[in-house]
């Protein structure tokens, strides 16, 4: 018989009571001796769904581990960033080409990387290096609707929600910080952090249910060339 | 031989690479008209919309050329020429012109710059390429008579902060222009009152019928002295879904003023504007805008000020290809002095449009207005004190260029 699940505490019922963050985690039944799957839920505050939340794991045992560096890719297609959210480690590369006929000026004036590049069409430009942990924020000099993030990370593992708010990873058994972020989040940074023991089980859960609702989402529909 | 073809083929290179980095774009808006309405003012008349009930039929919404140039990464440069045959004397004008300069934001802080001649950040309702209105065919009275008699020609500077790129929920801005040549404005609203069209006067273009009461041909783009107008507003924006803009006014026309040879007087003009525009999910939209204003004139012997007023609230809502538009129109001038030759006109205008964007390249709009208003100018000259005119118009738009997709 496998023992019950057992509901873990950190700050998750002083979330319960503050009306800030739910946090539930629960511990299932003894696995593999190597690790276990961690599955992390995000909520809404009315309780939907959370797709595209970005989720980044660090071990707190153990000497500290650096996600390997990629190459990534954000596009310029019909005015608007492609994808308008990515996720790279720390020393990653991340390709801005203009699919576009228009061209573009895009530009970042955040801590973590400043720059700007112009998007003339059908002309390449190398990649862009991002060296330093943070939320790099993208927009367009000429087409002020053009949104974007990019999010800059040492964490070894990360990623995004799926369209159930849900995310997984396997990961070796220990302690773990767990932050989330999205672009929209009203929530206090420090109520979207939690630790998180994943023991003898196979399976670690962890659900968050944001106290406070998103900020509106960009409109969508309206036409680029509009005054913004 | 062998140099002039290189020195051929580097030319068309050159031509061929400036071409292929100038944005363009051509529109073509044809109208079938049927209007119960007085002769408008391009026509000598008082009517308050853009086609009288002699234009009824088939005529020209406007023809369109539009190109914006990249001058290296910071500077662009802006034309905007339109056709508008409505008894115009010079078929082809310029409504806007100019030079801008964009460098990228800097610690969240963004400058531009503008140079030439444009339209001072006041309509919320016109924010469609060419200055015209994606919710209807007509503007509104504000903005048309912005599109009559005011134009920036001179330079604007704005500074923003950009909050929202950096963790805020908003942005703000402050914009302050200098201009000249807008000593005329002011004339058409004194002789005609506020009208609701869509016919926007070229840079440096006449008002009426030359030599023919009321206007006499007006030039709006004047400079009769050598002070410099001057605005100054503020914008601040909640996302990308509000947007309030104040601005003051003041193209500091000295109103003694009057030029020798063509006996044209300098309109002292002043105005306050503010308005907000709010969109909302499932495509909702609401605009409401305000001026409130003064033109003077002061030649020997006589002073006369023309307070003006006028409102309008809009509600549209998007829904996919599909817009439906709403308006309700307040306007107001006055003058106390009837016995030195000022007027009034009061009045009030509903507008009511269906737009169908079929593709990028066409576009059709059916729009309903009538306008009730009451003007002494209007009786003054022989006809009714009180008018309800009606103007129906559906416009098929064609476009296309490097700029539409």
């Amino acid at each position: 018989m496998r023992p019950p699940a057992r509901l873990f505490r950190t700050k998750a019922i002083a979330g319960l009571t503050s009306g800030a963050l739910l946090v539930f985690a629960a511990l299932g039944a003894a696995g593999p001796a190597m690790g276990a799957t961690l599955v992390i839920n995000v909520q809404t505050s009315d309780g939907h769904a959370l797709a595209g939340a970005v989720i980044t794991v660090r071990p707190l045992d153990g000497a500290p581990r650096k996600p390997a560096a990629m190459h990534a890719v954000m596009d310029q297609v019909d005015r608007a960033f492609e994808p308008d959210l990515l996720v790279v480690p720390v020393g990653s590369t991340v390709e801005f080409p203009n699919s576009d006929s228009v061209s573009h000026q895009i530009y970042s004036f955040s801590p973590a990387r400043r720059f700007q590049l112009p998007l003339y069409r059908g002309k390449p430009y190398p990649p862009v290096h991002f060296e330093q942990t943070g939320v790099v924020t993208l927009g367009c000099n000429i087409h002020d609707d053009m949104l974007a993030y990019l999010v800059v990370t040492d964490a070894p593992y990360f990623g995004r929600t799926n369209q159930s708010g849900g995310w997984s990873a396997d990961v070796p058994r220990g302690r773990y910080h767990v932050v989330i972020w999205h672009p929209r989040l009203r929530d206090n940074a420090a109520d979207l952090e939690r630790e998180l023991t994943v023991g003898d089980t196979d399976r670690a859960d962890l659900t968050l249910r944001l106290a406070k609702a998103l900020e509106p989402a960009p409109l969508t529909g309206r036409p680029h060339s509009w005054d913004y | 031989m062998m140099l002039r073809a290189t020195a051929l083929s580097l030319a068309l290179l050159m031509v061929s690479t400036s071409v292929r980095a100038a944005d363009w774009e051509v529109s073509l808006d044809t109208r079938l008209v049927n209007s119960d309405a007085d002769r408008p003012f391009m026509d000598a008349g008082l009517g308050t919309v853009r086609f009288g009930r002699n234009d009824s039929g088939l005529q020209l919404g406007r023809a369109r050329l539009a190109l914006t140039q990249q001058l290296g990464e910071l500077w662009s440069a802006h034309l905007d020429v339109s056709a508008w045959d409505n008894k115009d004397r010079s078929p082809v004008g310029a409504t806007e012109a100019y030079l801008q300069f964009r460098p990228y934001p800097r610690a969240g802080y963004r400058f531009r710059l503008k140079a030439g001649a444009f339209y001072p950040p006041v309509s919320l309702e016109n924010r469609a390429p060419g200055w015209e209105s994606p919710y209807g065919l007509s503007y509104s009275a504000i903005d048309s008579w912005l599109a009559v008699e005011v134009r920036t020609i001179g330079m604007e500077a704005q500074l923003e902060w950009l909050g929202t790129r950096s963790g805020h929920l908003f942005d703000l801005g402050v914009t302050g222009g200098v201009f000249g040549w807008n000593e005329g404005a002011g004339v058409v609203l004194a002789n005609d009152g506020f009208s609701l069209t869509d016919r926007q006067t070229p840079v440096f273009g006449r008002v009426g019928q030359p030599g023919v009461a009321p206007l006499l041909g007006a030039e709006p783009f004047l400079q009769l002295d050598h002070h410099a107008g001057v605005y100054a507003g503020v914008e601040a924006r909640y996302l990308d879904r509000v947007v309030v803009r104040v601005l003051r006014y003041d193209n500091r026309a000295d109103p003694t003023q009057i030029d020798n040879v063509s006996n044209a007087i300098a309109w002292d003009t002043t105005f306050t504007s503010a308005g907000v525009r709010v969109e909302g999910d499932n495509g909702w939209t609401v605009i409401a805008q305000w001026l409130d204003g003064k033109t003077t004139i002061a030649p020997p012997g006589l002073q006369l000020s023309w307070p003006f007023r006028a409102e309008y609230a809009l509600l549209s809502r998007r829904l996919g290809r599909h817009t439906l538009s709403a308006r309700y129109d307040r306007f107001q001038v006055d003058s106390g002095s009837l016995a030195q030759g000022g007027g009034w006109q009061d009045g009030h205008a509903w507008t009511a449009a269906y737009t169908f964007n079929a593709s990028v390249h066409w576009r059709f709009t059916l729009e309903w207005l009538r306008v009730l208003s009451s003007s002494y100018n209007r009786q003054d000259l022989g006809g009714p004190l009180l008018a309800t005119e009606t103007q129906l118009q559906l416009a098929i738009r064609y476009a296309f260029g490097s700029a539409i997709r």
